[in-house]
């Protein structure tokens, strides 16, 4: 039980840091951080496959992939503590109360009912069998969606404006 | 175990005031993995108490879908920065010109 706190404290901790620094770096390492706490959630409950996936894609490739952006983009000129819309901040504190409310309706109404079932040893062979067998077209497609996103990615940040390519790339011999 | 529960939920609001607050892009995005990251623990813990393996292959097609709207949306941002010399939502008026 005290292993359970102590997870849910740390994740809360770096969560608030996320979205209450002043600095974009820091937010993007406390979500580093959230990420490797939610893995150690996840070893925790007994899925050890989704543990490692999700130390190894989200927090190893997804965080560190904001760090490289963060680092093309001069960031110096865009600090984060700009003055807040007095609105926006109600209506989303109004949100947050309803969806609260909600989220511990459902919550308090169903978790005594539900027991904790003990997945099997093997979880993994049966969850890569359920994989390739009844979700071979979800993933399959999502192969395709990976592959779609390489092919946008590459597109979206390889667009140049005309103008510059022509003066400068023609003259000097050199991509600008 | 049951703690989890709150937190997944603590999570996916504190995701969404933060994207609802915060002004530049980046931080956007980041808001909104942590929203991610609170319902990929609800589908685990959905798993854990019900004995369905399926929630767990969502987790794994969460993770996909979530690698590639990072990839997407940091681009279109180095886009945008290129063009418009901005990441600020509330100096991009794109559409309305």
């Amino acid at each position: 039980m005290g292993v359970d706190i102590l997870l849910t404290i740390l994740t809360v901790v770096f969560a608030l840091m996320v979205v209450f620094s002043k600095k974009t770096v820091v937010s993007a390492f406390a979500l580093l951080m959230t990420l490797l706490c939610l893995a150690m959630i996840y070893f925790q409950l007994g899925t050890v496959f989704l543990s490692a996936v999700q130390v190894l894609v989200n927090a190893g490739a997804i965080a560190i992939l904001f760090v490289f952006v963060m680092m093309l983009i001069d960031l110096e000129q865009f600090p984060n503590n700009r003055e807040r819309n007095k609105i926006k901040l109600v209506i989303s504190i109004f949100t947050i109360l309803i969806i609260m409310g909600v989220l511990a309706l459902i919550i308090n109404n169903n978790i005594d009912t539900l027991t904790v079932i003990n997945l099997s040893d093997n979880s993994m062979k049966a969850l890569f069998e359920k994989l390739y067998n009844t979700y071979y077209l979800p993933f399959e497609m999502a192969t395709v969606l990976l592959l779609a996103a390489i092919v946008a990615c590459v597109v979206i940040t390889n667009h140049r404006k005309d103008d510059d390519s022509d003066n400068e790339g023609a003259d000097k011999g050199v991509h600008p | 175990m049951s703690i989890y529960y709150y937190l997944s939920a603590f999570l996916f609001c504190l995701g969404l005031i933060g994207t609802i607050l915060k002004k530049d892009l980046i931080s956007m995005l980041l808001c909104i993995e942590l929203m991610l990251g609170g319902v990929a623990l609800l589908f685990i813990l959905f798993s854990k108490s019900t004995g369905f393996i399926d929630s767990q292959l969502m987790v794994i097609f969460m993770m996909i879908i979530s690698a590639c709207e990072v990839a997407i949306g940091l681009s279109l941002i180095i886009a945008l920065y290129r063009n418009k010399q901005t990441i600020y939502t509330d100096e991009i008026k794109i559409i309305t010109e």
